[in-house]
């Protein structure tokens, strides 16, 4: 076949191949470098209406549906979305690298994480709490790669809370194992063991609900005495 | 004249860069860390994750396998990041007034405050730092 190509339009191929390398230097490079402050900011402060998530309902989920053997099952480009609601909301996507099958963070990832706890504590992001979610690529075993997600993304958030001191009350971890990809066309690509991070509520209406919640302690203390 | 105008307005547009944060910023932090420890970490403390207490404790047993520039900076970059979350309790004392007064808050609360305080104009040189320090701003 590359024989049948004339050498002209050989040539002309390369020369918009060499275009599009000049048109986009900064492509390549950005996931590898830590994202910049002020970009996470700015994506993720656009919050409009929180949706109704269970959180412990959704994991709950990717990890049932990880481990059917269904032969229904549909191949991994065409699984329906699990938390289709997530799609809505202000994401930040960040490459972040792990050592392998575990969710212990590398060192060349520290700046990024590093990076997310100056976002988070940025006056702008302040009053909003946010879902860090793990995906994984379609290598390995299913239910194995839902839970190492999960895992992944606790350890961000544990990284936050405990290195960083962001309260843990505005972040909450899931992982999506291979259930809902970065990018559902290509299931295998490495761009989805991405990290994203998803603005999901603004603690003006959450700050509410402990005071609601904070009623039943006392009644069930008598229910513990008798 | 001139001089003396020009030299006072050099120092007019150069003092907000004077009054920028004493403290590092997560990021740089982090990064520090890693340039200068990331192969002992990976060769001394394996498993772990980026837990700061954990690195200490895993880094401060090696001490003497760790080369010299990371003997220094994992406890500089360490330090750095406890005092940006230090920084944050300061921002209740330097912004007090403000925090009530201009932005009907309550101290008690100051994170609550901060997106009104960032945003607000009065506010005092001493608070303007500490936010910065805090890494609000």
């Amino acid at each position: 076949m590359m024989r049948a190509v004339p050498p002209s339009l050989r040539n002309v191929g390369l020369v918009v191949c060499a275009w599009v390398l000049l048109l986009t230097p900064s492509l390549p490079a950005r996931g590898q470098t830590a994202p910049a402050r002020d970009d996470i900011v700015s994506q993720l402060s656009q919050f409009d209406t929180a949706p109704d998530l269970d959180i412990a309902a959704l994991k709950q989920q990717v990890l049932e549906r990880s481990r059917s053997r269904s032969r229904n099952e549909p191949p991994p480009e065409k699984r329906p979305p699990i938390a289709p609601d997530l799609l809505k909301l202000p994401t930040f996507s960040v490459a972040i690298t792990f050592d392998t099958d575990t969710p212990v963070v590398r060192p060349e990832s520290y700046q990024a994480v590093g990076r997310i706890a100056d976002a988070l504590v940025q006056a702008s992001l302040l009053p909003y709490s946010f879902l860090i979610v793990g995906h994984m690529e379609t290598t390995g075993r299913r239910e194995n790669n839902a839970m190492l997600s999960q895992r992944r993304a606790d350890a961000i958030r544990d990284a936050l809370v405990n290195t960083f001191k962001i309260s843990s009350k505005r972040i909450q971890s899931l992982g999506l194992g291979e259930e809902q990809f970065v990018d559902p066309a290509h299931p295998t690509s490495p761009v989805n063991e991405q990290i994203q991070i998803v603005t999901i509520a603004k603690q003006s209406e959450q700050s509410e609900q402990p005071a609601a919640a904070s009623p039943p302690p006392p009644a069930k203390k008598p229910a513990k005495k008798r | 004249m001139v001089r003396g105008g020009s030299i006072l307005l050099i120092l007019a547009l150069t003092s907000p860069s004077l009054a920028a944060a004493d403290t590092m910023s997560f990021g740089d932090a982090s990064a520090l860390l890693a340039k200068s420890c990331a192969a002992e970490i990976s060769a001394n403390c394996r498993g772990v994750s980026f837990d700061s207490n954990r690195l200490k404790e895993c880094l401060s047993r090696n001490t003497d396998v760790l080369s010299p520039q990371c003997a220094t900076d994992y406890l500089k970059s360490l330090d750095a990041i406890q005092k940006r979350i230090a920084a944050r309790t300061t921002v209740a004392n330097a912004c007090g007034r403000e925090i009530v007064k201009l932005c009907k808050g309550s101290t008690k609360e100051t994170s609550k405050s901060i997106p009104c305080l960032t945003t607000t104009r009065g506010v005092s040189r001493n608070c303007i730092q500490a936010m910065d320090d805090a890494g609000y701003r």
